[in-house]
């Protein structure tokens, strides 16, 4: 990333933190908590395929694969970007086995 | 912010004669306008920008996310040269597409940007129809569906022309197509331009009184979506309040996946993470920044969300999300109806 773009900032429409106007009253988290929160939900979302994203200075992303792959991305768009370039195929949440592998069917929804 | 609207419609649908118009009254002698060939439009506007189509591929390689490299310059140079003096200042930009053109990459040219979306966001786009050959023309070209589908406000234009009956029949057609956008018809002149570019989301003071239309529209679709051929249209509700990050990865993983044929999306959220609904909406692979609104809209506090889809059912996305929610949040996120 050069200067120019780190001083403008890649501003993501998922961030509470960057759209603080929108999200009213005190239950928004905090950045590094918010963070957190996202890694640990997309990691769920990836655990069928043994990959894993990590936080990395509350500015990127490093999404991780089993066998040893890392890729540092800006935000979670590029998370899946980079998902489907590791795996060669993109995560599909409309798959049947996909949304089997995140576990019971407790949401009580017919297919 | 300097809001761009975006004039889409078929050949001959009449955006020229709309986009002459608007241009012509006091209230719109502020705007820049971006046309393809110079000529057409009749005026000596002097914020009259033309731009021939270039398009640069992203990454990701999808149609609908090619930048319009053209417009990106155009739309800087418009806003360098009002800074410097040399133009003066305007309040709203209007581009006129081709007939032919897909709207899409305009509303991603200023997404993907980050000099551009500091300055400029996405307004109504509004989509032309001809109640002659509209018919014809949606069941012909599947360019015209997508602008169809994809727009905020569709005007049925030379209504003096048709019959009663052509232009009812189309008018459902075009609900078929996108039951959320609001038709207006017009004869060639008076056109109710405010309604068609400054009631919208943008503007926070009209943000509520769009939202309600939303839901009105949302309403009247009730449990049952609308389909033509495969273009989908469907609301979903959750009663309890939704987590917002959840919400996010589930839909940056969908449109990532299927963006293409997730022409719209457009809700109102009870999230977690605020005391107040948060307005989303989005075109394809792009999604505007969350909004703010002091209230609700009615008594109803679930969350609703209205896809446009082509060629995924209802019940894919619906599972889908559920299930996503529920096994990644619990706390009871099951869609209602």
């Amino acid at each position: 990333m050069c200067g120019l773009c780190g001083l403008l900032g890649i501003v993501h429409w998922t961030e509470t933190s960057a759209h603080a106007e929108a999200f009213t009253g005190d239950r928004r988290r905090t950045i590094r908590a918010e963070r957190a929160h996202r890694s640990a939900v997309i990691n769920a979302a990836l655990r069928p395929y043994r990959m894993t994203v990590s936080d990395f200075q509350a500015t990127n992303y490093i999404l991780s694969s089993a066998t040893g792959k890392r890729e540092i991305v800006d935000d979670i768009q590029a998370v899946w970007a980079a998902v489907d370039r590791m795996r060669g195929d993109p995560v599909d949440p409309l798959a049947g086995d996909w949304l089997d592998a995140l576990g019971p069917d407790n949401s009580g929804s017919r297919p | 912010m300097i809001p761009v609207n975006v004039i889409t419609g078929f050949l001959g649908s009449g955006k020229t004669t709309l986009l002459r118009d608007i241009l012509a009254r006091p209230e719109f002698s502020d705007t820049a306008v971006i046309v393809n060939e110079f000529g057409e439009v009749g005026l000596d506007h002097v914020l009259l920008e033309e731009v021939e189509e270039g398009v640069l591929l992203l990454d990701s390689g999808c149609l609908c996310c090619t930048i319009r490299t053209d417009l990106q310059e155009t739309l800087k140079s418009l806003d360098e040269k009002a800074a410097r003096g040399d133009i003066p200042r305007f309040s709203r930009v209007v581009v006129e597409t081709t007939g032919l053109a897909d709207p899409a990459p305009i509303v991603s040219t200023i997404a993907a940007e980050p000099v551009i979306r500091n300055h400029f966001r996405i307004g109504n786009i509004v989509c032309t129809v001809d109640a002659l050959a509209g018919l014809s023309t949606l069941a012909n070209q599947p360019e015209a569906s997508k602008q169809v589908s994809v727009a905020d406000r569709l005007l049925i234009t030379k209504c003096d022309l048709a019959a009663p009956e052509t232009i009812a029949r189309l008018e459902a057609g075009l609900h078929r197509l996108n039951p959320v956008a609001e038709i207006r018809r017009s004869e060639g002149h008076d056109f109710d331009a405010p309604f068609l570019f400054r009631e919208e989301l943008g503007d926070a003071e009209r943000r509520a009184g769009e939202v309600a239309r939303w839901l009105a529209k949302a309403d009247a679709l009730g449990h049952h979506h609308i389909a033509d051929a495969d273009t989908n249209t469907f609301v979903l509700r959750y009663a309890d309040p939704i987590d917002w990050t959840a919400f996010g990865v589930w839909l940056t993983m969908l449109l990532h996946c299927h963006g293409e044929r997730v022409l719209r999306v457009k809700g109102i959220l009870n999230v977690r993470e605020s005391t107040s609904p948060v307005v989303v909406h989005g075109v394809q692979h792009v999604v505007h920044p969350p909004m703010h609104l002091a209230h609700w809209p009615d008594a109803d506090r679930s969350s609703r969300i209205i896809f446009i889809t082509r060629g995924i059912e209802e019940g894919a996305i619906r599972t889908s999300l559920t299930r996503f929610l529920a096994t990644l949040t619990p706390q009871a996120n099951d869609a209602v109806a």
